[in-house]
């Protein structure tokens, strides 16, 4: 706990309410960031969340903070609140790695607008977190350390947003941000025990993301409640010139939204991605279990079928990595030994994908995404489990692959329960939803319209005030 | 479409320049048969569907 003038602060609170205690100054910036530089330097040996801690800068910012906060006028609704983002997201003076050796010197003259917005919210910047190699997922050996999963350390931690998940599930900060191009940040989400939203593609501004795929990617935030992810998005929405595919559309308060209230709603449970041969029985149990406590706060549940979901995990990964690996075809070619070597690979093998099979891919993502909007056509969202198991070890990630049915099942089964939403473009939340045998938490996904992100957000935060799975901690 | 052997995945890479260890290619070999395998049934897809458009075309669009 943090000592803190008059009340005694929690590192696991989250932003939305230490933003509240320092606007009461009843919660000191400078003494927030201390004691998140402290945890990080007490833990993060073991859980390699971060990639670079900012420590003075965020010092500084905090100082500052202070005296701000101590005078009258308005506050940015992050003031004084230490964040983190993704290394994935440029910053202006502070290298930008994606996680790779090939960028481990490369330092941004700007910040991308999403943390741009955060710090004019007042947030401030600790530090910049670790990924799969530009944010592929897949990596064997990180070139920045290991991440582990808070829960269980020989466990995997998901990924890309892998620090992300971390950092909010260890309150090594108090929200972070992440990049989900197909589950980037609902399986780490998911496997870490916090709630991750990926927002509508297109809400959120991509200018300063260093690219994976340019039809995929969505910048969303990980919390441990959903309030923090509404608090966060509603920062980093709207247009931005520099960015012409952001929509120009308002933006709602999704903090306004999160009324608790789900009765009447539409809730469609995703037949194939729930009751399918894949998933483990006890996510099934715990996603339909949270159907169930839907419905008793009055939403109207039933089951919907998706057909194609299954085969979304293969289709993405064609489009996905053939997008990925034209950006990165001179590097392939120029500096391929630099590559972790599942990166490479996987880029290897999208560099040779023949044209005609990712036409079927695009193929099947038009009628995905037709799938699914013609279930939310009659539903207002979609139930699904975020990731068919809990996290698996470390080691089931890093083993060889020795055949092609190896290959499928390492890569393919575990995207088409997170990629059917990003190939649709539509918002997906990852929300926690109990805990497996292992001890590990398994994660409900709620899923709706495209720019209906105010009602993901406001089911994930009613199935949240009824249940208690986001308030526990991991051993550390 | 037939699976491809290592021997054919080396020839692709070098053709396109790309520099591949031993390893490499018996992974990338398995990597992309499992492509192949995966989306193979698509053929079956339904031809007079949505146009395969990439993504949304009006970023305002629902």
């Amino acid at each position: 706990m943090l000592a803190s003038g008059a009340v005694s602060l929690d590192p696991f609170l989250g932003a939305a309410r230490l933003a509240a205690l320092v606007r009461s100054r009843q919660a000191s910036p400078v003494e927030l960031v201390r004691a998140y530089l402290d945890r990080i330097e007490q833990l993060d040996g073991r859980l390699r969340a971060y990639i670079t801690v900012t420590r003075q800068g965020a010092l500084d910012a905090a100082r500052r903070a202070e005296e701000t906060a101590g005078r009258s006028g308005a506050l940015g609704p992050l003031h004084g609140v230490p964040f983190a983002v993704k290394d994935q997201f440029a910053t202006r003076g502070v290298r930008t790695t994606a996680g790779s050796r090939i960028l481990a010197d490369h330092v941004p003259d700007e910040d991308a607008t999403v943390v741009a917005r955060l710090v004019a919210a007042g947030g401030i910047l600790l530090g910049k977190l670790n990924l799969t190699e530009f944010a592929l997922g897949g990596t064997i050996r990180f070139p920045f350390g290991q991440p582990r999963n808070p829960w269980n350390t020989a466990h995997d931690t998901g990924g890309s947003s892998a620090g992300s998940g971390v950092a909010a599930a260890a309150a090594l900060a108090a929200v972070t941000l992440g990049e989900d191009t197909g589950g980037s940040v609902r399986t780490p989400a998911s496997w870490c025990g916090v709630a991750g939203h990926r927002p509508t593609w297109g809400l959120v501004s991509r200018h300063g993301c260093i690219p994976l795929s340019w039809s995929l990617d969505a910048a969303g935030p990980l919390g441990r409640v959903v309030e923090d992810c509404a608090l966060v998005l509603e920062i980093i929405a709207g247009h931005d010139t520099r960015d012409p595919l952001t929509a120009r559309r308002p933006v709602p308060g999704y903090r306004a939204a999160l009324t608790g209230e789900v009765r009447g709603l539409r809730v469609g449970v995703i037949r194939e991605l729930t009751h399918g041969g894949e998933t483990d029985p006890e996510v099934r149990d715990a996603v339909v279990a949270a159907a169930g406590v839907l419905g008793g706060l009055g939403a109207k549940v039933d089951e919907v079928s998706v057909p194609l979901a299954a085969r979304a995990g293969a289709a993405f990964m064609a489009i996905c990595d053939s997008e990925g690996a034209a950006r990165h075809l001179p590097w392939l070619r120029g500096r391929a030994a630099d590559y972790d070597q599942g990166t490479r690979r996987r880029l290897l093998a999208a560099s040779l994908l023949p044209a005609a099979l990712l036409h079927r891919a695009q193929q099947a993502r038009a009628l995905v995404r037709q799938q699914l909007r013609d279930a939310l056509a009659t539903h207002d969202v979609l139930l699904a489990p975020t990731s068919h198991r809990a996290a698996p070890t470390i080691a089931a990630f890093t083993a060889p692959i020795t055949s092609t049915g190896e290959a499928a099942a390492r890569f393919f089964t575990r995207r088409s329960f997170t990629t059917p939403a990003a190939l649709a473009g539509v918002p997906a939340l990852a929300v926690p939803c109990g805990f497996g045998a292992s001890g590990l938490p398994l994660s409900l996904q709620v899923i709706g319209r495209r720019f209906e992100d105010a009602t993901v957000l406001r089911v994930g935060h009613a199935y949240e005030q009824v249940t208690d799975w986001h308030r526990r901690r991991p051993p550390l | 479409m037939s699976e491809l052997t290592e021997a054919q995945v080396r020839a692709l890479a070098q053709a396109l320049g790309l520099p591949m260890t031993p390893d490499d290619a018996a992974e990338v070999t398995h990597r992309l048969n499992a492509f192949i395998e995966a989306l193979a049934p698509l053929t079956d897809l339904p031809s007079a569907g949505p146009e395969p458009t990439p993504a949304p075309i009006d970023p305002d669009g629902a």
